[in-house]
């Protein structure tokens, strides 16, 4: 998948937790959910669930911790993919 | 110093379904789970584990620097109906949480003899925007500092480095006040210590 198609599909997958809809109109791979997207922290959770579902991959507590922006997120999910 | 989170029950309930699979597993530990699973309002119980671990995560990242969202590191122990300590990397935190109708707050600090917070407060929002309730929540802050310390308010600003802590700064002082500051829904609170 493009990284460009990555990003759209992560788009979709965040936007019900969005807060700040700036943040979000100008998403990018260096988007923080939680600084520039302001995603409550509890709401993160379901994030990496909703990842976990689309992709259907399984995010280990380890890559859970690193994952606090979009680029951080597609690394893992690169990571999870190419595991398969 | 403090960190404190604050878990508003009816947000929570319509942006969160907790019941959701995996939710509990990535967020809290066995014996964590199992508390919840034995707790008269498995919700309450919940929001109260999870507003222990922020506050705890929130004077840590004080500390030490860096963010992780790794709530699996953060161990809860209840030691009352309102007292708790969170451990993190082997350091202890006291907790202390409210618990109302409305909402859960807990209040961390760094250990049980170190002073209370010498600002604490919790306040209803009104029902605006999340951006226009982030302004008023600023506001009050300073405000209320202020009042309490007798500082003109004209000279203090709310700012945060570049993990997004947040400090109050005085104009023509080097020294920075460290906040915490949370907000949930229709509640926010801060301390000050």
């Amino acid at each position: 998948m493009s990284k460009d198609a990555m990003i759209e599909k992560l788009k979709s997958i965040v936007k019900p937790y969005v807060k700040n809809e700036e943040g979000f109109n100008n998403l990018n791979a260096d988007s923080d959910f939680m600084k520039d997207l302001k995603i409550n922290s509890a709401n993160l959770v379901d994030v990496i669930l909703d990842i976990e579902n689309e992709f259907d991959i399984l995010i280990d507590n380890e890559s859970m911790e690193k994952m606090l922006t979009v680029q951080s997120a597609m690394d893992t999910i690169n990571a999870k993919l190419g595991e398969k | 110093m403090t960190g404190n989170d604050i878990v508003d029950k009816f947000t929570a309930a319509a942006e969160s379904n907790w019941k959701r699979k995996g939710f509990l597993e990535k967020l809290f530990t066995g014996q964590e789970q199992q508390l919840i699973g034995e707790a008269s309002i498995p919700e309450d119980m919940l929001w109260r584990l999870w507003t222990m671990k922020e506050s705890a995560y929130k004077i840590y990242t004080r500390q030490f620097g860096g963010r992780f969202f790794a709530p699996h590191k953060i161990n809860c122990t209840i030691l009352s109906n309102t007292s708790g300590c969170v451990t993190l990397n082997t350091i202890n935190y006291q907790t202390i949480t409210r618990s109302t109708k409305n909402y859960i707050y807990s209040m961390a600090r760094l250990d049980k003899n170190a002073q209370q917070a010498f600002l604490n407060c919790c306040f209803r929002l009104p029902q605006w925007t999340y951006a226009k309730q982030q302004a008023f929540i600023y506001d009050n802050i300073i405000n209320q500092y202020a009042v309490f310390t007798g500082t003109i308010k004209n000279g203090l600003s709310l700012k945060k480095d570049k993990d997004g802590i947040p400090f109050l700064s005085c104009q023509g002082d080097m020294s920075v006040i460290p906040v915490s500051i949370t907000h949930h829904g229709h509640f926010a609170a801060f301390t000050i210590y």
